[in-house]
C-alpha cells in the first residue's frame, strides 16, 4: 500500500482527480477524515507523520479514489450526518469503489467490462492497460461522474454529470434511457461543438468498457439521489433511517433505475424512411413554413434568424437546480437576517438557527460541489455543428423527441413524421442560406454574428 | 321460501363482523364521508407582483399577468393550498382505487398561464394538458420518479400524460417558452386530496370513516405547513403533517388560519 512503485505514483500523480476528491472545499470535515482514516491503515499519527516527507516528493501512501458524496442533494434534503453516513454505507455495500466496483444482478451490468474500465491507470500484461475511465474521462466528468472533474468549470458547456440519469443525444424517445449503442455512439464520434473528443482511436471492447462504466455510474448516481429522496417519505416510526432490507434498497430504490436502462433498447424510435423520391426544393420550403409556424414552433427558440438567439435566457435541467439552490439560500439567508428573533420562543429559537446552520452550510456546499450555473443557448442552426451528430437521421432523434434535460420539447404527437422530415431538411439548407431574407433588413451570416 | 335466505345473509353478516373485527380498523370503513374546510391567510397578503410578458407580446402582453405564487381573496382566503392523505394504508373507496376510471384533469394553457395553477393527480388518471391560447405551448413536467416529460403543446391542441408512480414532491410544470408561466402538480396513488379554491375552501370526497389518516398540506409558497391554528387552536403539524379522523355524516375543519409569516 505504501509503495513506492512506478504503478501506485502513477495513479497518484496522473490523476488529478482523485486529489481533487480528496481536497476539494465543501466536502464536510467528517468526509475527509473517513478518507484519511481509509489511507492510514495503522491509524497512528506518528506513522503518517514520518510518511509526509514522501508524500511531499510524491511517493508513499496512494490515496484509495473515493466516490465523492452527493452533498448538493444531500443539502437539498436537508440530510443529517447519520444519514449522509447511512447513504455512503448502502453505497459502498451494493457498487463497491471507483477501485473494485460491484454489481448486483439487477443492474443488468457486466462486472468484467467494469473492471477494465475501473480503477488507477494501471497494466499488468505488456500493451493492455486497464484503468480507462481514469485515463480517459475522469479529469473531465470526475471519479464519480459528477461532471465535476477538474477541469470541469473550465468547460462550456460543462461535462455531463452522470448522476441524474439524463442524457441528451439518444434514438429513444425524451424520457427514456440511451442504448447502450448510443453511449458507444457519442464515444465514437465525440459531441461536435463541445469539449467531448472522439475517442474513435479506442478498440471496440475498451469503447464498451467505457459505455458500461458510464452506465454503472448513472445507476449509482440515480439510486443514490432515490436514497436521499427518500428519508422525505419515512414515517414518524421509522426514526430518520431507511429500512436496510432487500425489499427496500433493491426491489424499490434499484429496480426501478435498473429496468429503465434494460428497457432502452426496446425504445429506439420507429423512424419512416424519408421518401426516396423527394422533391428537396419543395420540402426545404415546407420546412421552412413549419419551422416558423404554431405548431412546430421552432423559431420560438432558435430565433427568426435561425441564428439561436430567440429564448436566450433559460437553463438546462442541471444547472436549473442548481441555480434554484443559490436562491434558496440567498433567499433564506436575507429572510433569517430580517427576522425578529427577540420575538421568539425557545422553541423558534433553534429552529431559527437550525435553519441559519443549514442555509450556510448548503452555500459552502454550493460553492464547493457544484459549478456556477450558467444559461443553454438553442443551438445556432447556421453553422451546421449539430452536438448529437449530423446525420439527417439524428436531427430527425432531435425534434422528434426533443432533448432531454434541455428545454428543446418532444415534436412527436405534434409533428407528423413526414413533416419532420421537412424540417429536417430545412434546417440542413440554413448553413448554407446566405441570401438571409428571413424578417431581417441585412445580409444575415453566421460568421457576422459571432 | 324466504326462510333459508334470511338465515344465509344473516350468517354471511356474522362472517362480516367476525372479519371486520379480526381486521381492526382497517375493515371498518364501510361507510364514507367528506372532509372540508376553509384555508385562511393570517395578516395581509402582499400584492402579487405583476409579470412582464416579454414573448409573444401580442398575445400575453394583453392579459395582466401576476405572479400567482401567493393567491388570497378579498376574505383572506388562501387558494392553491393542498392538502392529501398522506398515510400508506389507508382504505380506499372501491370505486376510486383504479385512477384510469377517474376523469381526466385538464390543465389548460390559457391567456399564458397555466389553469389550474395547482393540480391533484391520482397514480393512472389521465392529465390532459391543453392549448386554449392562438399561440404555441410546451409543458415541461419535472417529475422525480415518473419519467419526465416535454411536449410541445400546438394553439388547440393537447397531449395525454399519465403517471405510473407517485412522487412525494409536487411536480413543477413549466412552459420554456414562456418562462413565467408555472404550475405545480401533486401525484399520489389514492385520489384523497384537493386543492383549495379560490375562497381557500376544500373538500375531499369519500373518505373512510373513523380511520384516523395522516394528511400533508402544502403550499407553492409556504412549503409544508406547520404553522396555523384550527378552531383557534395551534397545531401540532411537524412538516405540515397532521392526523385527522373522518366521522360518519362528514367532518368541518372550519378555518385553518395560516400565518402570514409562513410565506
Amino acid at each position: 500500500m505504501s509503495a513506492c512503485g512506478s504503478v501506485s505514483s502513477q495513479s497518484g500523480k496522473n490523476s488529478p482527480a482523485v486529489a481533487l476528491e480528496e481536497t476539494s472545499p465543501g466536502t464536510s470535515p467528517r468526509q475527509r477524515d473517513r478518507a484519511i482514516g481509509g489511507r492510514g491503515s495503522t491509524g497512528l499519527p506518528w506513522l503518517l507523520l514520518a510518511a509526509m516527507p514522501l508524500v511531499a516528493i510524491g511517493c508513499g501512501p496512494t490515496p484509495a479514489a473515493s466516490f465523492r458524496l452527493n452533498m448538493f442533494e444531500a443539502s437539498q434534503q436537508r440530510l443529517k450526518p447519520s444519514q449522509e453516513q447511512q447513504v455512503a454505507t448502502i453505497l459502498a455495500a451494493m457498487f463497491g469503489s471507483p477501485d473494485e466496483p460491484v454489481v448486483l444482478a439487477e443492474t443488468g451490468l457486466d462486472e468484467a467490462k467494469l473492471q477494465l474500465a475501473a480503477g488507477p491507470v494501471r497494466s499488468d500484461i505488456v500493451g493492455r492497460k486497464n484503468g480507462l475511465y481514469r485515463e480517459h474521462c475522469a479529469h473531465c466528468h470526475g471519479v464519480t461522474g459528477d461532471g465535476m472533474g477538474p477541469t470541469a468549470a473550465f468547460l462550456n458547456p460543462y461535462p455531463r454529470d452522470y448522476r441524474p440519469g439524463v442524457f441528451k443525444f439518444k434514438s429513444t424517445e425524451r424520457a427514456d434511457k440511451p442504448t447502450h449503442d448510443d453511449l458507444v455512439l457519442v464515444l465514437r464520434n465525440g459531441l461536435a461543438g463541445s469539449s467531448m473528443p472522439s475517442f474513435d482511436l479506442l478498440s471496440e471492447s475498451k469503447i464498451d468498457a467505457l459505455a458500461e462504466y458510464v452506465k454503472y455510474l448513472s445507476i449509482r448516481g440515480e439510486v443514490e439521489l432515490a436514497l436521499m429522496r427518500a428519508y422525505f417519505e419515512l414515517d414518524d416510526e421509522d426514526q430518520g433511517k431507511l429500512p436496510e432490507t432487500r425489499e427496500f434498497l433493491v426491489e424499490e430504490i434499484l429496480a426501478p433505475v435498473a429496468e429503465a436502462w434494460q428497457s432502452a433498447e426496446d425504445a429506439v424510435i420507429d423512424v419512416p424512411e424519408m421518401p426516396a423520391d423527394i422533391d428537396l426544393v419543395a420540402s426545404i420550403a415546407k420546412g421552412k413554413e413549419l419551422f416558423y409556424g404554431n405548431k412546430a414552433n421552432c423559431v420560438k427558440c432558435h430565433g427568426v434568424t435561425g441564428l439561436g438567439d430567440g429564448q436566450a435566457n433559460d437553463y438546462d435541467d442541471w444547472n436549473k437546480v442548481v441555480l434554484q439552490a443559490h436562491k434558496t439560500v440567498q433567499g433564506g439567508l436575507e429572510q433569517a437576517s430580517k427576522a425578529s428573533t427577540w420575538e421568539m420562543d425557545s422553541d423558534e429559537l433553534s429552529e431559527h438557527e437550525a435553519d441559519l446552520v443549514w442555509l450556510e452550510r448548503f452555500g459552502k456546499v454550493l460553492d464547493g460541489n457544484a459549478l456556477q450555473p450558467r444559461m443553454i443557448r438553442p443551438r445556432n442552426l447556421r453553422q451546421g455543428i449539430y452536438r448529437g451528430g449530423m446525420r439527417p437521421l439524428d436531427l430527425y432523434y432531435r425534434i422528434h423527441a426533443g432533448i432531454n434535460g434541455a428545454p428543446m420539447p418532444a415534436a412527436k404527437g405534434t409533428v407528423p413524421p413526414e413533416d419532420i422530415w421537412h424540417i429536417v431538411n430545412y434546417i440542413r439548407s440554413l448553413p448554407y442560406d446566405f441570401n438571409g431574407t428571413l424578417g431581417v433588413d441585412r445580409p444575415m451570416v453566421a460568421r457576422d454574428r459571432l | 321460501m324466504s326462510r333459508p335466505s334470511h338465515v344465509r345473509t344473516r350468517g354471511r353478516c356474522l362472517v362480516f363482523l367476525c372479519l371486520a373485527a379480526w381486521c381492526g380498523q382497517a375493515a371498518t370503513a364501510a361507510e364514507w364521508a367528506s372532509l372540508k374546510g376553509r384555508f385562511v391567510f393570517d395578516g395581509t397578503a402582499p400584492t402579487p407582483a405583476a409579470i412582464t410578458a416579454d414573448k409573444d407580446v401580442e398575445v400575453c402582453g394583453k392579459h395582466k399577468l401576476v405572479n400567482e405564487e401567493l393567491v388570497v381573496s378579498e376574505n383572506g382566503g388562501l387558494a392553491n393550498v393542498v392538502i392529501f392523505v398522506r398515510s400508506k394504508k389507508v382504505t380506499v373507496h372501491p370505486d376510486l382505487a383504479d385512477g384510469s376510471k377517474a376523469d381526466a384533469l385538464v390543465l389548460d394553457n390559457k391567456n399564458c398561464r397555466f389553469e389550474p395553477h395547482v393540480g391533484f393527480v391520482q397514480t393512472g388518471q389521465t392529465l390532459t394538458i391543453k392549448n386554449s391560447d392562438p399561440v404555441g405551448h410546451n409543458s415541461n413536467i419535472a417529475t422525480m420518479k415518473n419519467s419526465p416529460s416535454n411536449s410541445l403543446i400546438p394553439s388547440d391542441g393537447s397531449a395525454d400524460v399519465t403517471f405510473s408512480r407517485d412522487e412525494a414532491i409536487p411536480a413543477a410544470v413549466t412552459c420554456n417558452i414562456h418562462p413565467w408561466m408555472k404550475a405545480y402538480l401533486v401525484i399520489r396513488p389514492n385520489p384523497y386530496g384537493a386543492v383549495s379554491g379560490a375562497d381557500g375552501s376544500f373538500v375531499i370526497e369519500n373518505l373512510p370513516v373513523g380511520e384516523e389518516l395522516e394528511f400533508q398540506l402544502w403550499h407553492e409558497k409556504g412549503g409544508y405547513l406547520d404553522e396555523f391554528t384550527l378552531g383557534g387552536k395551534k397545531a401540532d403539524a411537524k412538516r405540515g403533517r397532521i392526523d385527522f379522523t373522518v366521522e360518519a355524516g362528514g367532518t368541518d375543519l372550519g378555518d385553518i388560519v395560516v400565518a402570514g409569516k409562513a410565506f
